[in-house]
């Protein structure tokens, strides 16, 4: 019984969305605003568990790892982000933060160039890797602004235009297909887990 | 001072870790462990600012009876009701925490979403024009698509679909995504490249 | 007003009403419909496949298991808690140690779910019935803070235990079975991520490139085109897309795991009409081929969009080509 009744109260918060599809109404800007802080509200809880308790409380007042003080200090500037005065302290803890972005610069310029330059290049062996081929440098030459796209240079990309919509209509296609299966989720819970669960029980 | 110190530490930081990808030495390592235990350490701390946003935020529009305050109210109570269930109770499976979770912000969450299924068609029916011929071949490579990923796509036309999807997934779209990940991919080493060298400092606030 | 202009200015909500129609009928009647595999997806199912322990190995001894990263919170779980049910129940089904984790609270409870879900199939199946075990089948690393997001990806490179520290039940990860013999990514070869944006981003950049981590990507539709450059790199070892990647790996995990048998594509073709596997056989749970059913939706869905642009693209063109002749 109280399983039917919480999927209920889920059903309930699902059409207040949905009534929006209607026009905006009160039972929608509730569903809205309790989503945005039970959001929160539930972030709360689980960072405690998860983090301070295993990474500040334990280890400082249970393994006396004294010189963990320092960062949680240190972490403790945050409070004074919303501070006009003491603003500048809450820039520490952040600017420690930043510094693994030294690691991503050798690694994103490999994953994100080098690696993707190789795979350019790879010998024209059929007739597809020479469209890829193709499609990759005039697309490349397309987003180069500095000459301007007239003459035969704007007829090469062109070429580029034209493999950039087949690459925006692949997206297209899988976009719909993304939207419609959220809608179906949805739609399953209310046949099968609402509906369904209902009747079976009100029937059995 | 308030800006020069935190800029010293995150290019020092950047330089050490940037050397540290290429020396797997002890040292080198011994010192990322010893920063992965201070970020574990400051981490949690971080949860604090969406807390305080949130409060300030609502709050204020209590006090000053802005349009629509009421729905404020929910807010900062979903807010602390919700943090209060998980301390009092717990956050385990069967808590009235978790419960609030299943039954009320999963299926908003999700529903949320499920609205631009809605808009899509309706986009589809009224906007999707194919009004040059760039537009055309864009809504005509969406449609093999579509029906390529599909079952009915195949019972309507063959398995040919299937192929004919497959190789504008492996060769325009591949040819496409290609173009536009190098740029990105170099947007990215060049961001953070400013960061390293302290060009690019927005994250301490006020701008440059 | 003609009929053409009429149909131009039909009110958005008859549509949303056809939509929300289009959808339900498939779904309250499920009927029997093919699935086809796609490379992607065939070639994470076999890198997983892989790892299973040979017959005469006790699973917890076995050197390889697979991370599945959980990205994502309830808004794109349509898509993705199917694909990770699947591939749960093919790590169970071939006693592949599989781990678990995510860095975004509200994906937490979405792990417990899935693999409560899962177990409780295994548990109560009359069939071959199992029982999962965590810390000996399957670890949850549980939740992390997103500020360690990267620290953690390293960190695991080096050692896993160490990097992790504790598990979602506060557990020592070096006490647990199931991390005997598996210390960092020369063991935890596999790192699935499963994402509604940037999809294995971090994963690519940091842990294949310092260890070469294989890494693999279940993702929402929006995101399954971009992925390209990388699958044809071999940075991404394989993908699953949007909801028809989570029916095509239900459909593997049915014709391949459950019945314990290698991959095969003659095999899968030979099955492709077997009613065995069929989506209207009650013997399949219906954790288990939702997917499957969800596209019967999505065939009867993508149909009427196409049929809604050909509509307005008519209206369209006649309402031009009108206009063109009063102009004249």
């Amino acid at each position: 019984m109280f399983e039917i009744f919480s999927n209920w109260v889920a059903a309930f918060f699902t059409l207040c969305i949905f009534s929006f599809l209607y026009k905006d109404n009160p039972f929608y800007r509730f569903a809205e605003h309790l989503f945005v802080g039970v959001s929160m509200g539930y972030a709360i809880p689980l960072t405690w568990n998860a983090s301070m308790i295993p990474n500040v409380y334990r280890p400082i007042f249970l393994q006396h790892r004294f010189e963990l003080i320092f960062p949680a200090l240190l972490g403790a500037l945050y409070i004074f982000t919303f501070n006009r005065k003491l603003n500048w302290l809450s820039k520490f803890p952040i600017a420690f933060g930043m510094g693994l972005v030294g690691m991503g610069v050798p690694m994103s310029m490999n994953a994100g160039v080098l690696v993707q330059m190789r795979g350019a290049m790879i010998p024209i062996q059929d007739i597809n890797t020479f469209l890829v081929w193709v499609g990759t440098v005039t697309i490349l030459l397309y987003f180069f602004f500095s000459k301007a796209h007239t003459g035969a240079y704007g007829k090469i990309v062109k070429v580029g235009i034209w493999y950039m919509m087949l690459g925006f209509g692949a997206s297209f296609g899988y976009t719909v297909m993304a939207r419609i299966s959220l809608l179906i989720g949805r739609i399953q819970f209310l046949v099968i887990d609402v509906v369904q669960n209902t009747i079976r029980f009100f029937g059995s | 001072m308030k800006r020069t110190i935190p800029l010293i530490i995150v290019i020092t930081l950047c330089f050490l870790f940037a050397a540290h990808t290429f020396i797997p030495h002890k040292i080198s390592q011994d010192f990322f462990d010893w920063y992965l235990d201070w970020v574990r350490a400051i981490a949690p701390f971080s949860v604090v600012l969406g807390i305080m946003s949130m409060t300030m935020n609502h709050s204020a529009r209590i006090q000053r009876k802005t349009p629509n305050w009421h729905y404020s109210i929910v807010t900062l109570v979903g807010l602390y009701f919700t943090a209060a269930a998980g301390f009092i109770w717990g956050t385990q499976e069967g808590t009235p925490y978790m419960w609030i979770f299943r039954n009320v912000q999963m299926p908003m969450g999700a529903t949320m979403f499920a609205l631009l299924a809605f808009y899509i068609a309706s986009a589809a029916y009224k906007a999707f024009r194919a009004r040059s011929a760039e537009a055309t071949v864009l809504l005509l490579a969406a449609i093999v698509v579509m029906f390529g990923q599909v079952p009915i796509g195949v019972q309507m036309f063959g398995e040919g679909i299937l192929d004919v999807t497959q190789w504008i997934l492996d060769v325009p779209n591949l040819a496409s995504k290609r173009g536009i990940a190098l740029g990105v991919g170099l947007g990215m080493v060049a961001t953070s490249l400013r960061i390293m060298l302290g060009i690019e400092r927005t994250y301490l606030g006020g701008g440059q | 007003m003609n009929f053409f202009e009429k149909l131009q200015k039909i009110d958005r909500r008859w549509i949303y009403l056809i939509l929300a129609i289009s959808i339900f009928l498939p779904l309250a009647f499920p009927f029997n419909s093919r699935t086809f595999t796609t490379r992607p997806t065939e070639s994470l199912y076999r890198m997983i496949d892989s790892f299973a322990p040979p017959p005469d190995t006790d699973p917890v001894d076995h050197n390889r298991a697979f991370l599945m990263s959980i990205m994502h919170d309830a808004s794109t779980m349509p898509e993705l808690f199917p694909m990770e049910l699947a591939v749960l129940r093919h790590a169970f089904e071939r006693d592949i140690k599989v781990f678990t984790i995510t860095w975004i609270a509200t994906a937490a409870p979405l792990i417990d779910l899935a693999i409560n879900t899962v177990k409780e199939e295994f548990a109560t199946r009359e069939e071959n019935p199992k029982q999962i075990i965590s810390g000996v089948h399957y670890v949850n690393f549980g939740f992390k803070i997103p500020a360690l997001y990267l620290a953690m990806i390293l960190g695991m490179g080096e050692d896993i235990a160490n990097a992790i520290e504790i598990d979602a039940e506060g557990r020592q990860l070096s006490s647990l079975p199931a991390m005997t013999n598996i210390r960092n990514y020369n063991e935890m070869n596999l790192v699935v991520e499963f994402t509604g944006s940037a999809p294995g981003g971090a994963w690519i950049t940091y842990a294949r490139s310092r260890f070469g981590t294989n890494v693999a990507v279940g993702v929402t539709a929006v995101s399954a085109a971009d992925v390209y450059p990388q699958l044809q790199t071999g940075q991404l070892i394989g993908m699953l897309a949007g909801l028809k990647g989570a029916a095509e790996y239900e459909k593997l995990v049915e014709v391949f795991a459950a019945t314990d048998r290698e991959f095969s594509r003659e095999i899968l073709r030979a099955e492709m009409d077997n009613p065995k596997f069929a989506l209207t056989n009650d013997n399949i749970p219906y954790n288990f081929k939702q997917a499957r059913i969800g596209m019967n939706a999505q065939s009867v869905a993508h149909i009427l969009i196409i049929v809604f642009i050909l509509i307005g693209n008519i209206g369209y063109f006649v309402q031009k080509y009108k206009q063109k002749q009063e102009v004249q």
